[in-house]
């Protein structure tokens, strides 16, 4: 912006004092305005564009809350974190319901077990993972594979756990 | 007189103390169905007996046995390396089953804690024995082995109840019942009464739990200390013995023992040994932001002699480098080439609340300093990659070889059982089944 000697110099005044006159008009109509030193300084309507406030680019940061209702793939997975055990496949009996051999199971004890659901059962002292299926008062445990037949257990059943999800990792 | 109740209160307290039977061997049994039923005994590594399932105890397997001993009274005996990976994993969840029906649960042991379920008949629905059987019932089924609860108005109480009937059982111990559960009971079953205090006891004519109960106060304060005042108040139905249910960071010390095999004379091995104890023992301090200002270090021969030496330092300090350096002199005053030694142990003395050290004149300081941001990234690497990932060149040794050569370095079945993506250091934090799936 120009000093008062300049302004006199365009303007062709010969006194100070008028270049001082038309920067007080010039002011007073908000076209520029002056600093602290009475140096002149843009106005707020130099430009012609009011600057209403600052505003930042970019996204804001996720919020904490937004957050909250979401959960992990462990949560997801496991319901009772305590019960909650893993085995791995190594057999075929389940291949027609999608589970593998190498696959690893997440089961939970002390569940009760529904008809349909697929248990992990304890015969001849080794495990077994098959259906559950239960007719009336008639429970059996049936594989997924043609090639296995249904076990109908002539005692107690012991149903060690549940199978809640299967992991497969590539 | 005899009949006569100790207290008129049942449950002014109500504590449970609950035991797992046989803890480490019901782990492995549990997961695996081929173990069910036959006699298992855990500690192989150890060359001793840690843990012995029920099976195995009935053929006279105690704890501590040696594993030849074991073969001579127990042929079929099937002996496990120890799992403390899979053990911890299901204590944890122990200790949080317990703590569905209360937030009072003192952790006392891997395999036992006490809970205090004192003014929760309402918010649960339930009487205290009621209360007691529930979190047995939920231990029972979804940690996959038995645990045996004892319930009573204190600590020492609920503890006679929990051994009361074993395994898998339950004894509920109101206060005016007391006496008909110690009247028979040698003093020496009593929690906190060692063996110098039983042949005291017993001079005296003492020999049961209720005898002792019965004694009057007077005579009490007068023959023995403080403790056995409290336990005797325990004994007659009074709470003495508050839960400590915070999280132990102030322990008075940090032992660190390892077993190696085969037995060796060779000192820059052993001498490894003892550098790794106390690398594990400095790990423990620094992550409970603890310092030591002492050391004992000990080693155990073949035919298990200890020979021990302690060593001061100038300073309280969590990091091996100064310690392994200010204990070799000490070694070597305990070290014989000529005998064969069995384990080394470590254990860190008079700890305190570690501080950044004050600045002094001579510089000691700006080296202190160093070791903190050097450690503070040996930790950082060994939380990712697991411990003993970086380790002393002293410790290398013991690092080299695996802890034990021949029939007793077997590694536990879930380490040798790893899934896509875990390492022989780092694993899932879910126990395993074990065993054929058909």
């Amino acid at each position: 912006m120009p000093s008062y000697a300049e302004i006199m110099d365009l303007a062709g005044f010969k006194s100070r004092n008028a270049a001082f006159k038309l920067v007080k008009k010039m002011v007073s109509q908000n076209i520029i305005s002056q600093d602290k030193t009475g140096r002149i300084i843009p106005g707020r309507s130099f430009h012609g564009i009011p600057i209403l406030g600052i505003v930042e680019a970019g996204f804001p940061s996720p919020a904490e809350e937004e957050l909250i209702d979401t959960i992990s793939i462990d949560e997801f997975l496991i319901n009772n974190k305590e019960a909650t055990y893993m085995l791995k496949v190594t057999g075929d009996s389940m291949i027609e319901a999608g589970i593998m051999p190498d696959d690893i199971v997440l089961v939970e004890r002390g569940k009760d077990a529904k008809n349909g659901d697929v248990v992990i059962a304890q015969i001849d002292n080794q495990w077994t993972m098959k259906y559950f299926r239960k007719k009336g008062n008639k429970i059996f445990l049936e594989p997924a594979n043609k090639k296995y037949k249904p076990i109908y257990p002539n005692e107690d059943l012991n149903i060690a756990a549940v199978v809640i999800a299967v992991i497969r990792k590539y | 007189m005899q009949n006569q109740p100790l207290t008129l209160y049942s449950f002014p307290r109500a504590i449970i103390h609950i035991d797992g039977d046989a803890f480490f061997a019901s782990c492995e049994q549990s997961r695996n169905p081929k173990l069910q039923g036959k006699p298992v005994v855990t500690g192989k590594e150890r060359g001793i007996a840690a843990s012995m399932s029920y099976e195995a105890k009935a053929m006279g397997v105690t704890r501590g046995m040696r594993i030849s001993d074991i073969k001579k009274v127990c042929p079929d005996a099937i002996l496990l390396p120890s799992d403390y990976e899979t053990y911890s994993l299901l204590s944890k969840r122990f200790y949080s089953i317990v703590r569905r029906f209360t937030p009072d649960v003192e952790e006392y042991g891997i395999d036992e804690c006490f809970a205090d379920v004192t003014g929760l008949r309402r918010p649960l629905r339930m009487s205290y024995e009621k209360i007691a059987q529930a979190i047995k019932k939920t231990l029972d089924e979804e940690l996959g082995f038995t645990f045996s609860a004892g319930l009573g108005p204190n600590k020492v109480i609920a503890k006679i109840g929990s051994k009361w009937k074993k395994p898998s059982g339950f004894t509920s111990i109101p206060g005016r019942s007391i006496h008909l559960y110690i009247e028979n009971l040698p003093v020496e079953k009593v929690w906190g009464i060692g063996p110098q205090t039983t042949a005291f006891l017993n001079k005296q004519g003492i020999r049961t739990g209720l005898e002792l109960a019965r004694k009057n106060e007077e005579w009490i304060r007068k023959n023995l200390t403080k403790p056995f005042y409290e336990i005797w108040q325990e004994l007659n139905g009074k709470f003495v013995y508050d839960l400590q249910t915070q999280e132990k960071h102030d322990y008075q010390t940090i032992q660190k023992v390892k077993t190696f095999t085969p037995s060796s004379n060779e000192r820059r091995f052993v001498f490894s040994q003892l550098s790794k104890n106390i690398e594990n023992a400095c790990i423990k301090a620094r992550r409970h932001k603890l310092a030591a200002k002492g050391i004992i270090i000990f080693l155990r021969t073949q035919d298990f002699r200890d020979f021990g030496i302690e060593v001061r330092f100038s300073h309280a300090t969590h990091f091996p480098n100064e310690i392994v350096k200010t204990m070799e002199p000490a070694f070597d005053r305990v070290f014989n080439g000529s005998f064969l030694y069995r384990s080394t142990g470590a254990v860190l003395l008079k700890l305190e609340e570690y501080k950044t050290i004050q600045p002094d004149l001579f510089g000691a300081a700006l080296k202190i300093e160093d070791m903190e941001k050097l450690y503070e990234n040996v930790d950082m690497v060994n939380r990712k990659f697991g411990k003993h990932t970086v380790f002393l060149g002293s410790s290398f040794w013991a690092n080299k070889f695996s802890q034990h050569l021949g029939e007793r370095g077997d590694i536990p079945k879930r380490k040798q059982n790893l899934l896509k993506g875990e390492t022989t250091r780092k694993r899932l934090g879910i126990p395993m089944f074990m065993g054929e799936v058909a």
